[in-house]
């Protein structure tokens, strides 16, 4: 390999497949990878390619497989938290925190039972669950800033 | 899943959901066994596709679980890689429907003034 360093990138992104698949395929693929960077080839872009294959490879279930180990934890872990999420949004702090309140000096009372429930700085949830980052945002917002 | 030759005789298109690369390898191979390199190669000059080194392994070891492929013995480090029968009926099958939305699609245009 002519680049300094390239034969480790590409080995290192080989180390990422599974061993069933290095067993099978990793020689070959170390060679080929050799042959691509002697004819000119970036050894990054090569080393890019191995790890998105080793991505795929384990995320996707082999044929014959409905799910693989690895994609249902993901699933598992994902549902679960989404459940937490649900569980925490519907929880009197958390409702609160969506009902919307009207601006202060308006003199219209809230009919609301939390009506003491201060609007804090962030905006309201609007959803159960958005992503990871709001999981975080929701739960901080629930448990810690309203005071109900 | 095994694909057996009868699939392919029996016009179940197995190589609807294999996605493209696997596709341009089977028809590669369809005129001798290549290794990786002599794949990369071919498909580029045969497709103007440039197959990147861990799409070409991902599409390798799916064809060959579904034994529409083979590998032969080690030359070198390089494993040539042989189309086999069912892989060789199931590729016919996949060209014949090819071919059939093709020209369904060239007459609509043709239909269409286009």
């Amino acid at each position: 390999m002519r680049e300094p360093g390239a034969g480790r990138l590409v080995a290192w992104a080989l180390r990422c497949y599974p061993a069933r698949w290095r067993r099978r395929h990793g020689d070959e693929a170390a060679e080929l990878a050799a042959l691509l960077i002697r004819d000119g080839a970036w050894a990054g872009s090569i080393a890019l390619s191995y790890l998105a294959g080793a991505a795929r490879e384990w995320l996707t279930p082999p044929p014959g497989r409905r799910l693989s180990a690895a994609t249902g934890a993901l699933l598992v872990l994902v549902c679960s938290l989404g459940v937490s999420g649900v569980l925490l949004a519907s929880s009197p702090p958390a409702r609160a925190a969506l009902t919307p309140t009207p601006a202060r000096g308006t003199g219209v009372s809230q009919v609301h039972g939390h009506a003491r429930c201060r609007a804090g700085a962030g905006s309201a949830v609007p959803g159960v669950v958005r992503s990871m980052g709001s999981l975080s945002v929701l739960i901080w917002e629930a448990g810690h800033e309203r005071s109900c | 899943m095994r694909v057996s030759s009868r699939d392919g005789r029996a016009g179940q298109d197995v190589l609807r959901r294999v996605g493209e690369a696997s596709v341009l390898i089977l028809i590669s191979l369809a005129d001798g066994p290549k290794h990786g390199y002599a794949l990369i190669q071919d498909i580029k000059e045969l497709a103007d596709v440039e197959l990147g080194p861990g799409t070409l392994y991902g599409a390798l070891d799916r064809l060959e679980r579904l034994e529409l492929i083979e590998s032969l013995p080690a030359d070198d480090r390089r494993h040539p890689y042989r189309i086999t029968a069912p892989g060789a009926a199931a590729l016919r099958v996949h060209l014949d429907s090819l071919e059939r939305v093709s020209a369904a699609g060239r007459l609509r245009l043709r239909l269409g003034g286009i």
